[in-house]
């Protein structure tokens, strides 16, 4: 039991020292955060809903980031450079490493989560209920699974760079036609149609849907918990067929 | 006494290639054995199945009487591989720290320090910022952290100077001392001949000779009396004489090889006349494993 929590505190201790989770993942949402409310879009109707809606985009952009992006590199890094080797000598189980990353994502996302939400709070005066900021944020950290998923998924390839550009495009693509950065309702219709079906649109509207008053729909969960059964099912099979090759 | 590690009929193949061959040995506690070879001999290969790393082909690796992979053997296995890698964002004594939560009775930290000779400022250093060097200490102190049974050091001294090979030696007869079971690999016969107990000798995948190094030294290096000749003699006669294996003429030098060098002198003592400048060399081990896995790869 120590192990493993001393295993999720250097997972922490090394995401939180990671420079590109502190720009990707703290600086960028909280930047776009202030150029899309403060800079543009001001005076327009509804301009509360608008900053309390564009806060849920970043903060969910900025979790999908570092579930991706962060923990799917780190996989691979640690791949290419033997360290994952290594640890097969040690008495920590594969298990026990993989669930100290898991809790150590978590954790870091809580952390982000808390961070974006305060800097919304600061900078726009965002009001939400005590209810609605604590179910945006367990939304938002639960919605985080199946893009951990995906890192894992991207966390078996072989090469960082590969890793690195692959889930670059990836992060990108779904965070754009996901309406995280516009609005799904301002882009085209073919856009918005697939659109509707990606996890990243499902997990923002989840949150969206909380600061209307209302609660994520059905089809937010469903699509969201398939993804992550899909990915997770996707990056087991991966894995086993890599092991299978030694 | 206790078999520490025991390997039957160990096989392991890549696609076609058998990089270890029907191979089998065991080791007892507290020995000091070296797996020595060239390189592409099959050292690593063999380690990796003992650490569970690679599973065999066929045949059976037992460590501590159990599967390499399981539980109980970790928790009393340290090893350095061949690649030194390092955990990123991390110091080194939080790698160190790290390292001693997943065993059930580790070495304190200031022992593990004084065991690596990691100083006080590289403590503090993130992991990844370590020179080689550094970052070997810091894998030996890892290696250490469970204070293992038995441990593993794969090509360990390549990469350092001759001051931390020194060191690591003297370091490896200490837990020697302290009851240790030491297996580690090496191509430089001089380190197994210093430092092993026995010398585990693989070419092409191949088990070729296992035993002490005064054994393996007996076995393979050929002694020899040289003389110059004075006067024409028949070369040929000298192949009938006792204990002579091989007689060869190199730069005006007649050479008799033999496996008894007084039982020639004294020969050559008797027929007396022919011969000048004699020279007896009792053959070195470094010619005798070129000599050897050169021969067994024109085979």
């Amino acid at each position: 039991m120590n192990a493993f929590f001393m295993q999720s505190k250097a997972e922490i201790l090394r995401i939180l020292r990671n420079p590109y989770y502190v720009f990707w993942s703290l600086a960028m949402p909280i930047v776009f955060y202030v150029i899309f409310t403060r800079v543009f879009n001001t005076g327009i109707d509804g301009q509360q809903e608008w900053q309390a809606h564009y806060l849920m985009s970043m903060t969910a952009f900025s979790v999908m980031g570092s579930a991706i992006m962060t923990l799917g590199i780190r996989l691979v890094e640690e791949r290419a450079q033997g360290w994952s080797k290594f640890m097969k000598i040690t008495p920590l189980t594969d298990t026990a490493y993989f669930f100290a990353k898991m809790v150590g994502q978590t954790v870091i996302h809580t952390f982000s989560i808390i961070v974006i939400f305060t800097a919304g709070a600061v900078i726009n005066g965002v009001a939400l209920t005590p209810a609605e900021w604590l179910m945006c944020g367990l939304w938002i950290l639960a919605g985080s699974f199946p893009f951990l998923a995906l890192g894992t998924l991207i966390g078996t390839m072989k090469k960082v760079d590969t890793a690195a550009g692959v889930s670059n495009v990836i992060y990108m693509l779904l965070a754009v036609c996901g309406g995280m950065w516009m609005p799904l309702e301002t882009m085209p219709s073919f856009l918005q149609s697939i659109g509707i079906w990606l996890p990243s649109y499902n997990f923002g509207n989840g949150a969206w849907q909380i600061v209307q008053g209302n609660a994520p729909e059905l089809a937010n969960w469903l699509l969201l918990a398939g993804y992550l059964f899909l990915f997770v099912v996707l990056s087991n099979y991966v894995r086993r067929n890599q092991e299978a090759a030694v | 006494m206790n078999e520490i590690i025991c390997l039957k009929d160990v096989t392991k193949t890549f696609k076609d290639k058998k990089a270890v061959d029907g191979v089998s040995f065991s080791i007892r506690q507290g020995e000091v054995a070296a797996i020595l070879g060239p390189n592409g001999a099959g050292k690593t290969t063999t380690l990796s199945m003992m650490l569970g790393l690679l599973q065999p082909s066929s045949g059976t690796v037992k460590v501590l009487g159990e599967n390499p992979n399981s539980r109980k053997v970790r928790e009393k296995i340290g090893a350095m591989l061949q690649e030194v890698s390092v955990i990123d964002a991390l110091t080194v004594k939080e790698v160190i720290q790290l390292f001693r939560s997943y065993y059930p009775e580790p070495l304190s930290f200031e022992e593990l320090v004084n065991l690596s000779g990691l100083k006080e400022y590289e403590l503090k250093k993130r992991a990844e910022k370590l020179s080689g060097g550094q970052k070997r200490r810091l894998s030996f102190a890892l290696a250490m952290a469970g204070d293992p049974e038995v441990l593993f050091f794969d090509e360990p001294t390549v990469g350092m100077d001759i001051h931390s090979r020194k060191i690591f030696w003297q370091t490896v007869h200490l837990l020697k001392n302290r009851g240790k079971t030491i297996i580690f690999t090496t191509h430089y016969l001089q380190e197994a001949d210093d430092t092993a107990e026995r010398i585990i000798l693989f070419h092409n995948g191949r088990l070729i000779e296992d035993g002490s190094p005064a054994e393996i030294k007996a076995k393979l290096t050929r002694k020899s009396v040289s003389f110059r000749k004075t006067e024409a003699i028949n070369i040929k006669g000298l192949e009938n004489l006792p204990h002579i294996q091989k007689v060869s003429v190199k730069g005006g030098r007649v050479h008799l090889e033999t496996d008894d060098t007084d039982a020639v002198l004294s020969s050559l003592y008797k027929l007396n006349g022919f011969w000048k400048d004699i020279q007896v060399d009792s053959g070195r081990l470094e010619d005798a494993f070129e000599q050897l896995t050169e021969e067994k790869e024109a085979v």
